[in-house]
């Protein structure tokens, strides 16, 4: 036991604690050497795939959408890869991404342009079409998706349109009321011609309820050379109910015809014959 | 230097005040459609005033018709009366002269405007107006229940109109309309 404890007491302690410190340390060297190896080789993979991911999107050939696109940066930046060639493209990249918002926004515009322009010339519907002729044309808007409070607005005002068309004539109430105002205009002129004075205010008192109010305006163009549009004085409905009995005469053809939500004519717009 | 700056500014007033004065100029069609609306309006006046003068219209269509009329002239206008027996000519305001036609004291009269046309183009004044000058034939006859035809005379008369560019908004929409109106009424010559 003595000897033991001799031998123990003999061991230089400090040797060993430096051996064991060496040996230590190049075992950390050692494992810290192979992850080392392990990461560059992701890394440079992960640069490539970076890169192939970016290459697309550069160069506008990408089938992604704009906010897939978006993500696909945001992806990347976020890998840290700390690469000079990477870090230009997502630049780049970026640059892309703006304009091609830009092109979007500006693309939406127009297209929201062209879809209230359309959506006017509907609601006026001075082509006379059919209830149902209004509702395809309708659903080609609609089906753009444009996500437009106005144009969802003039959306819901034609569709209420051709529901009341719907309802009043079964699809073509538009051109029931234009023909029911063209006759009523005849009516009023020749029973005024021919003295029928009875018939021609039994005939006005007829044709105002078609009307939300009896002061609803009625514009008469004079003369429209593309978008200039001259008019004459604008008058109200009453009044030229009135003037068709003074003049015996009907010298106006219906331009259009602008109904309120209720299917009643809020405007009337005529044309010299 | 003086001399040219004086003919730069002369010149550049030149040319804004060309360029503000083709702005203005319309097209043939457009003028063509004021000519038109001008002599519309003064044929409307013609079937207004047959109305009022004939005696079966019942007075309240009466009282309306001469409002509607009354609104196509300008504030204090006059119209001329004349007839074959007197050499003066009266001018009454344009509301005096309906209601005085309106009770004429003949048992039925008959009034027809012809030869409606203008006598001076419609041309721009310097504030943006057209005036011109129409001029129209009135056949008046005026009849007795007993002894027929009484009275009748061919006038000649002259219709100062102004056209003026005006705008209003309805149901949102910024509308540029063409309001005529109508002057003092002339009396040129009175026949049998």
């Amino acid at each position: 036991m003595s000897e033991i404890t001799s031998k123990l007491k003999s061991i230089r302690w400090q040797h060993v604690m430096f051996i064991l410190l060496m040996t230590l340390m190049v075992a950390g060297a050692d494992s810290c050497k192979s992850t080392g190896k392990l990461s560059k080789k992701e890394r440079k993979a992960q640069i490539e795939n970076a890169k192939k991911q970016l290459q697309p999107i550069i160069s506008g050939t990408s089938t992604l959408s704009y906010e897939e696109q978006k993500r696909v940066v945001g992806d990347v930046m976020g890998m840290n890869l700390n690469d000079p060639v990477v870090s230009d493209m997502i630049i780049q990249a970026q640059q892309k991404l703006k304009a091609l918002l830009s092109e979007q926004i500006q693309a939406k515009a127009q297209k929201v342009d062209v879809a209230r322009a359309a959506l006017y010339d509907l609601l006026l519907n001075k082509d006379n079409k059919t209830a149902d002729e209004l509702e395809k044309e309708l659903n080609v808007i609609k089906r753009q998706n444009l996500n437009d409070t106005e144009i969802d607005d003039l959306i819901a005002r034609l569709e209420k349109k051709i529901q009341n068309m719907r309802a009043e004539g079964g699809g073509s109430g538009s051109l029931t009321l234009k023909a029911q105002l063209e006759s009523a205009f005849t009516t009023i002129a020749n029973s005024s011609k021919t003295g029928n004075l009875t018939q021609a205010n039994a005939t006005i008192q007829k044709t105002l309820p078609l009307f939300s109010s009896d002061d609803a305006p009625v514009l008469i163009i004079i003369s429209r050379q593309g978008s200039t549009v001259d008019y004459d004085k604008p008058t109200t409905i009453k009044r030229y109910l009135n003037f068709l009995v003074d003049m015996k005469a009907s010298k106006n053809d219906i331009d259009a015809i602008m109904t309120d939500a209720n299917g009643k004519i809020k405007e009337l717009d005529l044309i010299n014959k | 230097m003086r001399k040219t700056l004086s003919l730069f500014i002369l010149a550049s007033l030149f040319a804004v005040s060309y360029r503000a004065a083709a702005q203005d100029v319309l097209s043939p069609q457009r003028k063509q459609a004021i000519d038109s609306l001008a002599l519309e309006k003064v044929r409307d006046l013609s079937k207004y005033i047959s109305i009022i003068g004939d005696k079966k219209t019942p007075w309240s269509d009466a009282q309306r018709v001469i409002e509607r009329a009354s609104e196509l002239f300008m504030e204090n206008s006059e119209i001329g009366v004349s007839s074959l027996g007197k050499q003066d000519v009266n001018y009454y305001k344009v509301r005096q002269y309906f209601d005085r036609l309106m009770q004429l004291n003949y048992d039925r009269v008959t009034i027809d405007w012809y030869k409606i046309q203008y006598v001076s183009d419609l041309v721009q004044q310097p504030d943006g107006t057209f005036v011109g000058v129409i001029t129209v034939y009135q056949r008046f006859q005026a009849y007795d229940k007993e002894k027929g035809l009484v009275y009748e005379d061919t006038t000649k008369k002259d219709i100062t109109v102004y056209v003026k560019r005006k705008e209003t908004q309805i149901g949102g929409r910024l509308i540029g309309f063409w309001d005529v109106m109508l002057g003092d009424i002339r009396v040129k010559e009175t026949s049998k």
